[in-house]
């Protein structure tokens, strides 16, 4: 069962006025296996992806095995996407203590990490003047 | 120490192999292949269904009754491309089976995110111990690179496939099958777990991870239970494969191989710096914080085969060390290829030894001049004093590996012998318990030898009275599956 949901992201939110012309990136998660916290999701431009410096994120509360969340506000360009699942809500990527991640993550285009995060080169859309759709695996 | 050679030729055993059906299924030497090479054959990939293997030789023991569980690297090749390292082929465990008797042997390759992916492309993809590998491959986690091909344990109800670098895999104890990998608790998710857990007499199995020079160490029950969770640290970076426990310490050998590079593959991120000597750090079972530091000569090693203490607190363990690291980069890799010449490959032999670990002061390295490695021990005095010693011994001309099944006994300082002859490659032999007994010698000694001749697998039982006078009973699966590295025992 699938559940949608909008969600204006803040910073778009704020930014109403300006980028009100902007199109929706419609975000679906796929293959979650925990009905239970929070997916946390950053937006990225090239400058920031790298550093984790996001330009918008959102988190959509986990009610079943697929999620969709609605990015507002963005300009048309290129964009990547991190996120993971925040099983425990705690507001923090969980590691163990070697420092491995301990949930679920994932990046746009299910791009993955060698010893680390995707490249940007990658995980790197577009988003046009009529949006973008992503549709990323969990696992 | 010279090892009285007693071949087995003209013997029953070797009338047996006559009939064997080596040859009858894949698994077996390539056309083309040095003999031996039977023990570097890739596995079929569907494994080996449940098959009676004939006994050849001997009476089977009265209340032997048990299951040997071995794991070891099966998946060698992908065509004409042979694995770049030993360590580094997908784990397959072998199960033979024995009641009433009879000995079943079936086997099944371990089902991890390595094995489904490179069995998909078909090729060789993640980067290992000593194999580059794809640099496309995706790594997001330590399982993602996990062979799970080199010990097996049980605990509780399941049977965990172990490597050293990632999870153990869970594995159905009778069908085989893989059931993903285990997480001891949620927060060590992904945590390594070495190949390598020491078993208490009471079941509670004990354990360390690596990760540079922090050391994980585990506590479970024998049902399989996280106990108890911990840290240490060693100070350096140190390639740590094995380790020892006596009853009251774990005890943690800190050769100097050290991890200096982050170049894959592993062995290339090594760096062997015999200044720093051997350190030997002894934690406190009853507190990690409690530790002390000891002193030794370098040497390299893999494998220890237990630890005890004597009552003025002096630490005794026999380890199969070496002058300096062996199976480095490319170990193996001539032996997978079918290429081996024991000029070239050969020099590099262990001297099986017993570390004196004094209450205070320097450890001492007391040498039998054995070539043997795979030391095992009896379950019951796992920790506690005891005397004796299993191992493979006897280097050949003819192949690579051990010929020789030997019987240390530390407290008479000699040794017993049974020479398999040139045709066998010996592998790691296991201490069973006879039922009801409690003497140390109330042992039967079970293990594989791999018989190049008739291409075929064999499983023996020594009485560990007398293990010279030759096996008691073995059986031929009339096949060959690839060597293994380690096994586990589990009583009826």
């Amino acid at each position: 069962m699938t559940f949608t949901k909008t969600i204006a992201a803040a910073i778009a939110a704020l930014a109403l006025p300006v980028l009100a012309t902007a199109a929706p990136l419609t975000i679906t998660v796929e293959g979650i296996e925990k009905t239970q916290g929070t997916l946390r999701i950053g937006v990225f431009t090239a400058d920031g992806y790298d550093a984790g410096d996001s330009v918008t994120g959102v988190d959509v509360t986990v009610d079943a095995a697929s999620e969709t969340a609605i990015v507002e506000g963005l300009e048309p360009g290129e964009y990547g996407i991190k996120m993971f699942h925040d099983i425990n809500d705690d507001g923090n990527m969980s590691t163990n203590p070697f420092g491995m991640p301990t949930e679920p993550f994932a990046f746009s285009n299910d791009a993955k990490g060698r010893f680390g995060p995707a490249k940007w080169d990658a995980a790197k859309f577009v988003v046009t003047a009529d949006g973008a759709v992503q549709i990323i695996n969990l696992n | 120490m010279s090892i009285n050679r007693r071949h087995f030729i003209g013997s029953g055993l070797a009338a047996g192999g006559a009939i064997g059906l080596g040859g009858c299924l894949s698994g077996t030497a390539a056309v083309g292949m040095p003999a031996w090479h039977a023990g570097y054959a890739t596995a079929p990939a569907e494994g080996f269904a449940p098959r009676a293997m004939k006994l050849v030789q001997g009476q089977v023991p009265r209340g032997l009754t048990g299951t040997l569980y071995r794991n070891g690297p099966a998946q060698m090749s992908y065509g004409d491309d042979f694995a770049s390292h030993w360590f580094d082929g997908d784990g397959m465990i072998q199960r033979i089976h024995i009641s009433d008797g009879r000995a079943v042997h079936s086997g099944k390759f371990v089902q991890t995110p390595k094995r489904i992916a490179e069995q998909a492309a078909n090729k060789f993809r993640a980067t290992g111990f000593g194999t580059i590998g794809d640099p496309t491959y995706p790594v997001q986690s330590s399982n993602d690179v996990n062979a799970a091909n080199t010990s097996v344990i049980m605990a509780g109800d399941e049977l965990l496939a172990l490597w050293e670098g990632g999870s153990p895999w869970r594995v159905d104890p009778d069908t085989l099958e893989s059931n993903g990998p285990k997480v001891w608790r949620d927060d060590l998710k992904g945590m390594p777990y070495l190949a390598h857990p020491k078993v208490e007499p009471d079941g509670s199995i004990w354990n360390l991870g690596m990760s540079g020079s922090r050391i994980a160490i585990y506590l479970a029950s024998a049902g399989g239970q996280l106990e108890e969770f911990g840290m240490t640290d060693i100070g350096v970076p140190a390639y740590i494969h094995d380790w020892a426990m006596t009853d009251k310490h774990l005890i943690i050998l800190v050769q100097p191989w050290l991890y200096t590079r982050q170049i894959p593959p592993f062995t290339n991120s090594l760096e062997w710096k015999p200044e720093d000597g051997l350190k030997v750090l002894i934690v406190d079972k009853s507190d990690f914080t409690k530790t002390r530091w000891a002193q030794a000569p370098a040497r390299a090693f893999f494998h220890t085969g237990a630890a005890w203490e004597e009552s003025d607190g002096t630490i005794k363990l026999d380890v199969a060390f070496y002058s300096e690291p062996v199976l480095g980069t490319g170990g193996g890799t001539p032996e997978i290829a079918g290429v081996w010449s024991h000029k070239d490959n050969g020099t590099l032999v262990s001297n099986f030894s017993l570390l004196v670990i004094p209450p205070k002061g320097d450890a001492r390295i007391v040498e039998t001049g054995l070539d043997g490695d795979f030391p095992q021990v009896d379950p019951r005095r796992h920790g506690q004093p005891r005397a004796l010693t299993c191992l493979a011994t006897g280097e050949t001309k003819k192949h690579p590996n051990a010929t020789t099944l030997t019987l240390q006994n530390w407290d008479t300082g000699s040794a017993e012998h049974f020479d398999f002859g040139e045709n066998r490659m010996v592998e790691e032999f296991l201490f069973v318990p006879k039922p009801g007994s409690t003497a140390e010698r109330d042992s039967w000694l079970i293990g594989p030898t791999l018989n190049i001749k008739t291409q075929s697998q064999e499983i023996h039982v020594f009485d560990c009275q007398r293990i010279s006078d030759g096996p008691v009973c073995t059986w031929q699966a009339g096949y060959t599956w690839p060597l293994g590295f380690h096994g586990t025992w589990s009583g009826a």
